[in-house]
This record gives structure tokens, sequence and C-alpha cells, in this order.
């Protein structure tokens, strides 16, 4: 295994080296996570080393990560899903800063509204905007005030102190928010998935999912907050139902399926491939073999969509909340909850390599991008 | 004479302060009380013409309901009191807006801390409020629908993550917080009941004098003593205990309790070695108080207890059974205990051996074919209903508590393991074939792997261990390099074995350990 490693470690090398040109400069591929306390770490994932750590001004630790297409700037939101920072990622200074609330509520004051965003934040393919989930509470002098959920649009020019340039109404419990490829959709993954309209948030569709009823299924559950789609443009995702009709007496039998989002078409399938017999916390899927999906938790399970069923699974040494995959198919990426990112072969499952966090950092929650930079 | 000051005083302030209770606090403590509100809790609470303020008016609690208020105004809304300010405060508002006895009667669990599976009347309310909380917690709170409708937006606004988490987002849940549940609770639990309105004008008792106790301490078995209370202030008091335990061990105590309600008695005393909180109750005449003890930091060690005073009561019996077919000794414990024993049908007293207005010790014999069942107790006109079990022989063993938690705790961590004190515990059957229990014996402990999954997890290699007296230690915090990583939760069966008739005869409870609880509150 060692052996087979270090062939494969050198065999990149060698292709880097032939390939030593401005174009292989500007075309490598980098993992963009984050780890506490409040830190960004770009990630060579050829060299399976730590190419540069960003600090991140102020507190919290790194949730939602989004890059801008080129590149260059990443987008962040932390100081306890307070605030959106954008960090330079050739500077490493912080280019754009949004808070969501009015103050930071030292004292009450009248009528202050509290923002926090829970996991949805997207950038728009041309670069120029980004959109930020929200849940506000108005403080009154004695008491609170739930306000509607939210998307806040920013601008990525807005600058050190950007304002929202259009609220757009929300689902409640909204997690992930994506765009479509052509930019002309947001997607919402609420208890159903919900199609809008960036420009306003009118709600052009929705696609059912606790609500999708069944004879003899109970509602689908289901929870992410990765977004790890930017390889396929497919968002993938696991999701948990049970037979009911199971007879009398006896226990629903649990059942776990892929949800399936084309981010270029829209198309948006349902299926579930087994009595669950792992959990599954998110997945990713090939950009080169579209049928072929990564998810991790306590297992690396690798599924053929086509033939809806598990090809392979692997025990991992210790949970993973966030998965991502190289360009060319070849490796994939364990991330969060610990402090390493796992290296495995998307072939074989073998753990390959990794890459641990200087003094244990915690990965958390972060999540993990692959982005390509000059 | 000397005692009648502080209701002078209450009434005085009581006047002085328009409330609406007429029940007796300290002057001193009522002074800061009233003056915390004016000054402190004003600042956001605004005065109403009608006295009371904005929002606190609108709501009773128990003791422990308001000191949660207080320390959330502290945590989340920059406000600062002192210790004394703090006792002070929750002392004037426990007072007046607290619960009936009555109220609090179903959720008194939750305020001793026992470890105990609730039982909830309303599906919906526990959906909703108890996946996160005991459903004590909400049971222990009056208010009408609008304010409960506050409450729900302060959960929501202060904690968003709420409606994301796993027993919560299945269900549109800010809907039906903000609709149907504060309409529920409203009509369930809402601020003016007759039950309160009742007791609101129910004068506290003066505890100070001799109390005799009767305890069983789960683990090491029951206990009988003194209780000495003295007044050191109004509602507040010192307290000593002398107490010995069955197998001839004695404790010592000292502390001090403060009475709220009128009737919540929360005493915190040294005994021997041990600091514990009692959270008891005082009976509507004054003169028997009930409840549970435990151990500070460790709630899941603690005893049962009656205090009683005056004459003519009966505050236990120790043992609290006996065999049928053999002579036995039995203890009745009590306060002006005078005249003859009685022990109900088939129990025939052979023989006092000693009789002293605290104590009444006797041989007793239930004859051989006497049914199994509970019997009074009586001495003279004292009387005590189930005070003693008749048994032929052990027939079941049940472990108590059925299901606990255990947490992990200490490896250099801040938070120390949380134990769990099991009790193997007998019964037989009645002639009918009911249930019948006896009480707490010494059995043989043992921990087991609950299920096929713990076993191959060698869950109970790794999840703690237990002594001989049923005390469940739990194995240390964080990751442990022996288990790949992981940590030392497990899930258990804890198993008593007691011999009965050359038979063994077993009983499990379902133990799970934990990890740490890193946010704790008086009602959890």
């Amino acid at each position: 295994m060692k052996t087979k490693a270090l062939v494969t470690g050198a065999a990149l090398l060698a292709l880097c080296a032939t390939m030593f040109s401005p174009l292989c400069v500007q075309a490598k591929e980098y993992i963009l996570t984050g780890m506490k306390p409040n830190r960004l770490v770009l990630i060579d994932p050829a060299k399976r080393a730590i190419a540069r750590i960003y600090t991140i001004p102020g507190g919290g630790s790194p949730a939602g990560i989004v890059t801008s297409p080129d590149g260059k700037t990443a987008y962040v939101t932390t100081n306890h899903m307070g605030s959106l920072v954008g960090i330079d990622l050739d500077s490493g200074k912080e280019v754009f800063h949004a808070d969501f609330s009015d103050g930071d509520f030292a004292d009450v004051s009248d009528g202050a509204l509290r923002v926090r965003s829970f996991y949805g934040l997207e950038i728009s393919p041309d670069g120029k905007e980004l959109f930020v989930s929200e849940s506000p509470v108005r403080l009154l002098r004695d008491e609170y005030k739930v306000e509607d959920t939210r998307i806040a649009v920013y601008r990525t020019d807005g600058g050190m102190a950007a304002e929202p340039v259009r609220l757009l109404p929300l689902p409640r419990r909204t997690t992930n928010i994506m765009m479509s490829t052509d930019g002309t959709k947001l997607y919402a993954n609420s208890w159903d998935l919900y199609t809008l309209d960036p420009k306003d948030g009118k709600v052009l569709k929705v696609d059912k999912i606790l609500n999708w009823q069944r004879k003899n299924f109970a509602p689908p559950g289901l929870f992410n907050v990765w977004n790890q789609f930017e390889q396929a443009h497919v968002f993938v995702t696991p999701y948990y139902t049970a037979r009911t009709d199971t007879g009398s007496g006896k226990p629903p039998v649990p059942r776990t399926g892929l949800l399936t989002l084309d981010l270029k078409t829209g198309d948006f399938h349902m299926n579930e491939f087994e009595d669950s017999s792992a959990i599954m916390f998110s997945s990713v899927l090939s950009p080169v073999h579209h049928n072929e999906v990564y998810s991790v938790f306590k297992t690396l399970t690798k599924n053929d969509l086509e033939k809806n069923k598990v090809i392979k699974r692997v025990a991992l040494p210790h949970p993973y909340y966030c998965v991502n995959i190289s360009g060319d198919g070849r490796e994939v990426y364990a991330a969060g909850a610990g402090n390493d990112i796992g290296v495995y072969s998307a072939d074989t499952l073998r753990r390959i390599g990794e890459i641990k966090m200087p003094g244990g950092a915690d990965l958390a929650g972060a999540w993990i991008r692959m982005v390509e930079r000059p | 004479m000397k005692f009648m000051s502080w209701r002078i005083a209450a009434a005085a302030a009581l006047m002085a302060a328009a409330t609406i209770c007429r029940c007796a606090p300290s002057q001193a403590g009522e002074a800061l009380g009233a003056k915390v509100l004016e000054e402190t809790c004003s600042r956001c609470h605004a005065a109403l013409p009608s006295g009371g303020f904005e929002r606190i008016s609108e709501e009773r609690k128990t003791p422990e309901g308001w000191e949660l208020t207080i320390s959330r105004m502290e945590r989340f809304d920059h406000v600062t009191v002192s210790a004394a300010q703090e006792a002070a405060v929750v002392k004037w508002l426990a007072d007046r807006q607290g619960l009936a006895p009555a109220e609090a009667a179903p959720f008194r669990y939750a305020l001793e801390r026992r470890p105990v599976v609730e039982s909830p009347d309303d599906t919906d309310l526990a959906g909703m409020c108890a996946s996160c909380h005991t459903y004590a917690r909400i049971g222990l709170e009056r208010r009408d629908k609008a304010e409960w409708l506050k409450l729900a937006n302060m959960h929501l606004g202060q904690w968003p993550n709420i409606e994301y988490v796993a027993t919560s987002r299945d269900r549109e849940w800010w809907k039906l917080a903000s609709t149907e549940i504060p309409a529920k609770l409203g009509a369930k639990w809402p601020l003016e009941t007759k039950a309160w309105s009742e007791w609101k004008t129910h004068r506290h008792a003066n505890l100070a004098g001799s109390w005799r106790v009767a305890g069983h301490r789960a683990g090491k078995g029951d206990y009988a003593g003194d209780l000495v209370i003295r007044p050191n202030g109004d509602d507040h008091y010192s307290i000593t205990y002398k107490i010995t335990y069955s197998d001839g061990t004695k404790s010592f105590g000292k502390g001090s309790a403060i009475v709220y309600t009128g009737y919540e008695w929360r005493g915190t005393v040294r005994l021997g070695k041990e600091k514990i909180h009692e959270v008891y109750a005082l009976s509507a005449d004054g003169n028997r108080l009930s409840g549970r003890w435990f151990r500070d930091g460790q709630d899941g060690i603690g005893a049962d207890v009656v205090a009683v005073r005056g004459v003519d009561a009966i505050a236990g019996v120790e043992p609290r059974f006996i065999r049928s077919g053999q002579p036995s000794k039995l203890t009745i414990i009590g306060s002006g205990l005078k005249g003859t024993v009685q022990l109900g049908a088939g129990i025939v007293v052979d023989k006092v051996l000693s009789a002293t207005p605290g104590a009444v010790t006797i041989l007793a014999t239930a004859a051989k074919d006497t049914p199994p069942g509970e019997r009074a107790v009586a001495v003279g006109k004292a009387q005590s209903a189930s005070a003693l079990v008749v048994y032929d022989r052990v027939k079941a063993v049940e472990v108590e508590p059925g299901i606990a938690v255990a947490r992990m705790g200490g490896n250099g961590g801040p938070i120390a393991p949380a134990l769990c004190q099991f009790e193997a515990v007998a019964y037989t059957k009645t002639a009918d074939g009911a249930p019948l229990r006896i009480g707490a014996m010494p059995a043989k402990w043992e921990v087991a792997n609950f299920d096929e999954t713990a076993a191959k997890d060698r869950d109970a290699s790794f999840g703690g261990h237990i002594d001989r007296n049923g005390l469940f230690t739990p194995g240390l915090a964080g990751p442990n390099p022996k288990r790949g990583g992981y940590d030392n939760a497990a899930n258990l069966s804890v198993k008593a074995t007691m011999a009965e008739g050359g038979a063994a005869v077993e009983g499990a409870a379902h133990l799970y350990v934990a990890p740490q609880r890193w946010n704790d509150a008086p009602i959890r």
C-alpha cells in the first residue's frame, strides 16, 4: 500500500514536471476548507500538503465557503454565523465584509435586528453576487420578535461594510442554497426543494421531499448543509425514509436513498438504494463517471446511480462530515469533523493519503471546496 | 411571639408593594427583592400603572424557574446582579408568583432531580417542548397564550438553530410554535388558576422546632434521626441533623434552608463529608416535609426523605417490609408517638423492644398464611397508610431506575463524570397476581452489553464499572486511543441478582453512557 502511494505520488509529480508551463500553473487544483479558530486552509492535494493558511479577522470559525470563478477570492460565513467575509487568496487580505446584524448588541437597542445565517451560501456564476440565507430576530426592549427567513444578496464588490442589495423571501429551515449553472435559478433545500427566482425570490417550482407522500413509506428526512458540487455541477445528498408495510407489530424498515439535482438542467430525482446500514452525511458526484457517488460519515460509500446500488463501502478511521473529489475523478477527499483530510482512491476506496491540520486543528463543520488557482 | 415579627414585616411590605400575595417574606430580603425589580428589572420591563412589571407579572414559576430566568437575563441580556440580589429577587417572585402545591405536584420529580422517564399527557406539547427540555420544565410554568407566544419568540430568537435540529426539522416548527402551541399551553397552564388563587393567601408556617426524619438512601439503606430547625430570618432557617443508618453508621449535618411560596423547602447541608441539596415540599398544615436530597454535583445519588413534627406523626418504618412466617424487628420513626402499635391484618406485635416519642422498636411476626400486601401502621392515634409490606418470597427483581443515563467526564476536562446509583428492588405478587413492590434489598451487580452492537463495540469493557452497592461510575471523557479514537459511550444492561430460596432472581436496567452535559439548568 505504501509502495503504491509512493508510485502514485511520483507519477503525479512526473505529470506536473512534464507539463510545467504557464498553462499548467494556471490550472492547478486546490482544496479549500476551514479550521478552528477562524482560519482558511488551502491545500495542495498532489503534494498532500498545506499550501497556505489564512487567518480570518474576528471570532468564530468558518462554515460555508464559496470561491470566485477566477479562484482568487474566498467568501466565508463566520463570526458565529453572523458575518460574511471575503479573503483574497493571493494577498491573504480581507477584501469583503458584511455583518448580518445591526450592531453588536452590547446594549439592548430597541428594535435592532439580530441575524444568523444557517448554512445557505452561494455565489453567482459570474462572480458578481453572493446569496446568504438569514434567520432574523427583532430585539425589542423586553421581548424577541422572530422575523421571516430570507436571502440577503450582496454584490461581491460591496467592500468592507457591504449591505445587501436586495432581500428575497426564503422558506424557513432552508439549509443549502444552490444556483443553477446559468445563474437563472436558485434552489433552496428545505422541507421540500424550492426553485426560486434569484431576482425576487419568487417560487418557480416545488419538488417535494418531506411532503412526498407514498403509500407504505414514511416521509423522507434530509439534512445537508454542505455545498460540494462544483466538480460535476450536480447536488447529491443522502436522505432517509422507512418502509411501513412490514406487517403488524413489526417496526418500519429504514431505507437510505440519494437525491440528485442537476444544476445544469434542474432534473430532480430521489431513489432509495438500500435498507439503511450506514449513516451517510453528505455526498459528491464524480465529474468523470456521472453515475458514481461518494458519501461519508463513519464509512465511505461508493454508489452506482444507474444500477441504484452500493458498489463498495469501507470503514473510515473516524467520522467525516463532508467530501469532495478531484477534477479528474481519481481522488476523493473526506473532510470535516476531525483534524485531517483523508485521501481515498475513487476506484478502490483505499486510503492513499492524508493531510493533517497543524496542531490538530478542528475542521469542524467547514465545507470542503475544490478551487482552481493560478 | 418571638417569631411573629416576620408576619408583621411581611404584611407591611406587602401593603407597600401593593402585591397580590399575603405570603410572608423576609424584611431585608423583601426590600432588596423589590429594589432589584424596581432598579434593575424595570430597565427593560416597564413598571405597570396597576403594579408589577411588563412580562414579569405575566408569569408564575417555581424558585428554580425564576432562577433560570434571572440567569438567562445575566447571560443574554447583560444584566448584572449580585448573588444576594439574585437570591432576594428569586424569593420575592417565587413567593408572589409561584405555583400552588397541587400545580407543582405532578412535576416534582424534575425539581428533585429524580432519574425518571417522563410520561407526558400531551403528545403535541411533548413533541415540541420535551424534545429538548423535560416536560416538567414547561409544566412548572404558568402563562397566558400571549406570554407563551413571547416565550416561543425568545426560543427561536435566541437559538435560531432550533428549527434545524433533528427533533424539530421534520415539522414546520415555527408555524406550530407560534400558533397552536401557545394556544394549547395557555389553555392547559394559564396564569390564573383556582389552585393558585386559593394557595396565594395561605399563611407561611414557622418551621422552627424539633423534627424527626426517616430517609432511604439508595445504595446505602434506611436512616432515621433528628432534624432541628432554627429561625434565621423569615422563611430562612439554620438546620442540624443527627441521623443513624440501618447499618449503624452515624452522620451529622449542618446547613441552611429557605422556604419559598410557603411550601417549597430548599436546603443545602453538609451531611457527613458530603454537600447535599434538599428539595422538599411542606404539607399544608406545616408539619410534614417530604422529598429528595441529592449530592452536590452528583444528583444521581440521593435519598427519599420524610420529616415530621408535633404529635401522633409517623415519618416511616424501618425496614419497610416484613417476611411472613418469621419474627422481624421493625422500628416506627415519628414524632409524639404514644400508644399501641398496630400493623394491620395478619401481623402480630410479639414484643415492644423500646418506645420513645420519636421511635418505637418492636418484634413482630406476620403469620405464614398472611396474604402479601401493603399494611397501614398505627401507633396510638398516629397512622400511616401503606407504610409496611408483607411478603412471602421474592418473586421478581426490578432495577431502579429502569432506564438511566450516566455521563462520561473527568480525564482533564472541566466536567466531572455523572454517576448512577442503582437499587435492586424486590417484588412479590399479591393473592390476585398483581406485582407488589417490597423494597430495596442487597444484590449482586453486573454490567453487560445491552445488545449485539454493544457487544461488537465492547461497550461493557469501556463504558464504566459498577460497585457492590450498585453505584455505576462511567468511563473517562474524550477520545479513547484503545477504542480507535472513539469515546467511551456505551449501551449497557445493569443486572442485579438476589438469592431466594436457593434460586437466583434477576432484574435488569438499561443504562446509556453518554457524553458530558455541557449545559445544565436548575430544571432540565
